[in-house]
């Protein structure tokens, strides 16, 4: 889970590896703020996988990638 | 989850938040009224339920985004400054804690250090790009090479 200059820079990293994911960053940040938002309410209790894909579903990662099982 | 599971990971993470580093056993059954035993048991309950992470030592590795060992994403926020886990926790600290916040890193393939600076949520660099290797359904198995 990295940050790179570019898509270009990223397969450049990856070489013969099979390419993950690449968002950028701006919806990084959109997501950073969905999941970890309330990490350090004192309500907290843990996400359910339906509730951790309902954040990655609401921002569009919709793809297998990015699903939980 | 225990209640009193919860009260002990709300405590590590409110001394984590304030020490900048992760707290030892001591340090959280001081604020919840156990012993260091009860607290190692419950860590070890929240690093089950994948609350909070655990080193082979069964101390605190990440109670994410934050992050116990120094990385490469050094976070400043609200005038303190943590490690985060990865790119994604390195946006979490700030989002977690509600303020504004910015970090240094590198591109993983150049090198070229990177200082991302993030206001109501947003970063002031949006050309760069965010690449996750491992699928989400595979992010437990091995959440540290992950």
């Amino acid at each position: 889970m990295l940050l790179f200059r570019s898509e270009a820079h990223v397969e450049r990293w990856l070489g013969d590896r099979p390419r993950g994911a690449i968002i950028p960053v701006t919806k990084l940040a959109e997501l950073a703020t969905a999941w970890w938002g309330d990490r350090l309410s004192p309500a907290w209790v843990p996400h359910t996988r339906e509730q951790n894909q309902g954040i990655l579903d609401g921002l569009g990662l919709t793809d297998p990638f990015w699903r939980f099982g | 989850m225990d209640p009193a599971d919860l009260t002990v990971r709300r405590a590590t993470y409110r001394r984590f938040v304030e020490l900048g580093r992760a707290p030892t056993p001591a340090e959280v059954a001081a604020v919840v009224g156990a012993g260091e035993v009860e607290v190692r048991a419950a860590w070890r309950r929240l690093h089950d339920a994948h609350a909070l992470v655990l080193d082979e030592a069964g101390d605190i590795r990440m109670a994410n985004p934050f992050a116990a060992q120094p990385t490469d994403f050094r976070v400043d926020a609200g005038g303190r400054s943590w490690y985060a886990n990865c790119a994604w926790d390195a946006f979490g600290i700030g989002a977690a804690l509600h303020v504004d916040s910015e970090f240094d890193t590198h591109c993983a393939d150049c090198g070229e250090a990177l200082h991302v600076r993030v206001r109501d949520g947003h970063p002031d660099d949006t050309t760069l790009v965010f690449h996750v290797l491992v699928p989400a359904a595979q992010w437990w198995n091995d959440i540290g090479f992950t």
